[in-house]
């Protein structure tokens, strides 16, 4: 007997999380039905992982309230609620076997005598149900990225008996890994699993999706059916424009170039060519895991590469960070805590860095710094950092002012090429916009400047033209009057293995 | 499953062949290699540092680390020593000793959990204390342990020594705990990924702390079997044995990056490790080049360990790089 409402597997109302004060997602509300797939959608950064983690319990949320199967619980028990998620970076053990994975959180047997056969039995069933033929004895790290996500699956539907998270299960398989993932999603949906399937990919969420909902920055701002929205009109939805009031005025390039790319290949792209002027600002745009960070690497020097790279016409071989820099090339990372600040150092030591031998005293050999001091004081003041002394601990300061520090450090170096690796991550409004400023105004000033960002606005706003990456590929070229977010969106979002469009 | 993947699956092949190929080369060297006394001292010679490796290969394959071991060892025997020799009870002495030497293990693992330092750093400093513990107890004294203590270090039950006995027990339990318990196999879950056993929701703390006392437990049953072997307490026990108890885990096929181990491949690599010192013995080898050859086979082993672990990373690499061009 059906009624004419089911209960929803899974409804949130409000949710909302907030990490140190800082609030990153805000009313978030939808229901799930039994076998209903909704898309999540949003743009890198719009809160989709967040949402998710509190979704499937990873996270207990700051405000709002979940309700499984019509029952409000405060946080989400993976195993008690039915709830399951297969994460983007998988999570499996890689030298245990496919059996021991799948089982492991509920393993057959008592504690001190797990039950094996038991255990490779219900292994077995679980793949079986999934329609896949893997050896269960075999060792996780043997098998291929798709079995893999087929097992991280079988782990997951173990207990996901009413609701599956897929976070970006495509990015890794190929072509027909993927097909065989889809037609399991459809039997899952059959059998009357929700499933919430987050993708970059719209193709992929049109051929596979009932509703979606869409997230920018942080909020909810849509969702609906799939079938009555166009493509376009998510797409716009997704992008958004939030930085309007904050426009740069960029000047015109010299026709002088400045560095020249050709043929450039590596492990992580392929056949890259592209040149920049002085004063041009060209922006990468493309997903995650699209090879643009280590396009902007390869440029520093810090990665070996095969191709032609050339700066002011003189061709690079196998250059070191050390000769890039001589040349005048600078490289912003795009993780600053990583690779980029010394976390326990002072601001003065850390904007001075990149450039010490100016400051290295001449009167006793080698001994002492002098004018640091001053110059540090000089590049806080300019580029606006907020400290309260140039001798503070850089990691006691804001993002924002973080990333300030370590732009300081490179302009310090009065670069004459910028490779900028997602200067505006993480980093509030305010100092967004002064970062902005700067950057037109180094490309003003003769500087040949690459930004590869996720930002979307923030490429349209800076670059004088836009390179699309996609897969270690470049898929497109944009002039700056002929700049189209959709378009540029939709190119870099095209499902990863298929082939190009004319 | 492919007969490759099968072989790869077991570790504890290479070291079982290397020690053939000594056994063989040490056969031909000396014609008395092959009997079975000598045989059977070269297993009685292995059976501390062996039952020891057992216990530390739960600790690495938990990607941990105990070098205090050796200190454990000492407090362990100094305390049997100065019961045996206060008191005159074994019981005392017997339940005392070993219940000590799994709670220092234990502290060990306590430790590493709760202030999550690095387990090198914290068990070299529990390794300076508990060997000052030990000696401040007996006021670095050399005791003597009674005649009958022997009995576990040079006796023999059904015509087979003591010391073999308890390896093979100790080696049973082992084997046990580390195939058929959800111990072991959530010790090895954490060795391959801490992040990932949380999120699976496994008892991460118990599980290190239980490693850690087992450790510390393996310890005590060794120091109890070198000291009667010895015949009494010296102030050089235990000194240095942590290298070759890891070194006998780490030949044994067992991972230092944790998840992947065995207990029979650290059983083999501790009996490698004293063929090793038996053949320099039958060379008439300077003393001093022990160290340099024990030394250098450890270097050698973990060398090729790391050349075939880069050798897959870049095979990987190369199939990453072979999809991006096939999608151009």
């Amino acid at each position: 007997m059906f009624t004419k409402q089911p209960i929803a597997s899974l409804s949130v109302l409000g949710l909302a999380k907030a990490f140190s004060g800082k609030t990153v997602v805000k009313d978030v509300s939808f229901s799930l039905y039994p076998g209903e797939i909704v898309a999540l959608v949003g743009e890198n950064g719009a809160g989709k992982s967040t949402t998710k983690n509190m979704l499937c319990g990873l996270l207990p949320p700051s405000e709002g309230e979940i309700q499984v199967a019509g029952q409000t619980v405060t946080v989400v028990d993976g195993k008690q609620h039915g709830i399951g998620a297969v994460h983007q970076e998988l999570s499996l053990f890689s030298s245990l076997s496919v059996a021991q994975n799948i089982c492991i959180s509920d393993l057959p047997g008592k504690p001190g005598r797990i039950d094996w056969p038991a255990c490779r039995q219900i292994a077995e069933q679980q793949l079986a149900q999934l329609g896949v033929d893997v050896d269960v004895n075999q060792r996780v790290e043997n098998l291929g990225a798709g079995k893999q996500q087929i097992v991280e699956i079988a782990k997951a539907l173990l207990h996901a008996s009413k609701v599956l998270i897929l976070d970006e299960p495509t990015t890794s398989l190929t072509a027909p890994e993927r097909e065989r993932l889809f037609t399991l999603m459809r039997r899952l949906k059959k059998q009357g699993v929700a499933i919430i399937f987050i993708s970059h990919f719209m193709d992929e969420i049109y051929q596979m999706s009932d509703k979606f909902i869409c997230l920018r920055d942080g909020r909810q701002v849509g969702s609906g059916n799939i079938a009555d929205t166009p493509r376009r009109e998510l797409e716009e939805m997704m992008v958004g424009r939030t930085l309007d009031e904050a426009k740069v005025t960029l000047t015109p390039p010299s026709t002088e170039l400045a560095v020249q790319v050709e043929r450039l290949s590596s492990h992580y792209f392929h056949d890259i060519s592209f040149s920049i002027r002085r004063g041009e600002v060209l922006g990468i745009a493309g997903l995650m895991g699209a090879g643009r960070t280590e396009v902007a690497e390869t440029l520093f020097g810090l990665r070996p590469f095969e191709g032609r790279l050339l700066v002011d016409g003189e061709q690079m071989i196998k250059p070191n960070v050390r000769q890039m820099k001589q040349r005048g090339v600078c490289y912003l990372t795009e993780d600053r805590r990583r690779n980029g600040l010394f976390g326990v150092r002072s601001v003065k030591e850390n904007l001075s860095a990149a450039k010490l031998s100016r400051f290295v005293q001449r009167r006793v050999k080698g001994m002492g710094f002098r004018g640091e001091a001053s110059q540090a004081q000089e590049w806080v003041e300019q580029l606006n950092i907020s400290v309260p002394s140039i001798d503070e601990a850089v990691s006691s300061l804001s993002g924002g002012n973080q990333q300030k520090v370590l732009l300081g450090r490179w302009l310090a170096t009065l670069p004459r090429v910028c490779i900028l690796d997602e200067p505006t991550k993480g980093v509030d409004i305010g100092a967004k916009f002064e970062i902005h400023k700067k950057i037109a105004a180094l490309a003003a000033s003769g500087v040949a400047v690459l930004l590869v960002s996720s930002d979307l606005p923030e490429l349209l706003d800076l670059s004088h033209r836009i390179l699309v990456m996609r897969t270690g590929h470049i898929v497109g070229e944009f002039a700056r009057e002929d700049f189209d977010a959709v378009e540029i969106i939709s190119l870099a979002a095209s499902s990863a293995f298929e082939k190009q469009r004319a | 499953m492919s007969l490759k993947h099968r072989l790869s699956a077991v570790n504890w092949l290479p070291i079982a062949a290397a020690t053939l190929v000594a056994c063989i080369l040490l056969s031909l060297l000396s014609s008395s290699f092959m009997s079975y006394t000598n045989l059977q001292s070269v297993l009685v010679q292995a059976s501390v540092t062996a039952i020891m490796a057992i216990g530390m290969t739960f600790i690495i394959v938990t990607a941990g680390i105990d070098i205090s071991v050796g200190a454990i060892l000492f407090f362990t025997s100094s305390l049997f020593a100065k019961l045996m020799m206060d008191t005159g009870s074994y019981t005392l002495a017997f339940a005392c000793a070993l219940l000590c030497a799994t709670v220092l293990g234990a502290l060990n693992g306590v430790l590493i959990i709760k202030y999550k330092i690095t387990p090198l750093i914290t068990t070299l400093a529990t390794y300076t204390m508990y060997r000052g513990m030990a000696i401040h107890l007996t006021g670095a004294q050399n005791i003597p342990v009674p005649r009958e203590m022997g009995f576990l270090g040079n006796g023999k039950l059904l015509s087979i020594p003591v010391p073999i006995l308890l390896l093979a027990v100790v080696l049973a339990v082992g084997l046990y705990l580390f195939n058929a318990t959800r111990f072991g196999l959530y010790a090895r879950a954490i060795g391959n990924s801490a992040q990932s056993a949380r999120e699976s929701n496994l008892p991460v703390n118990k599980v290190t702390v239980f490693a850690y006392a087992l450790g510390g437990i393996t310890t005590g049953i060794a120091a109890l079997i070198l000291l009667a072997r010895v015949g009494g307490l010296q102030s050089g026990i235990g000194i240095g044995i942590e290298f070759t108890v890891i070194a006998a885990v780490v030949l044994g096929g067992t991972k230092l990056s944790g998840g992947d181990g065995t207990i029979v491949g650290s059983v083999i690599g501790a009996i490698f490790l004293v063929l090793i010192d038996n053949g320099l013995n039958l060379m008439n080898a300077s003393p001093y080049v022990y160290d340099i050859v024990k030394g250098s086979v450890l270097l050698i082993a973990v060398v090729i360990d790391k050349v075939s672990v880069t050798r897959q990373q870049q095979h990987l690499l190369n199939q990453r790089a072979a999809r991006i061009r096939a999608t151009g």
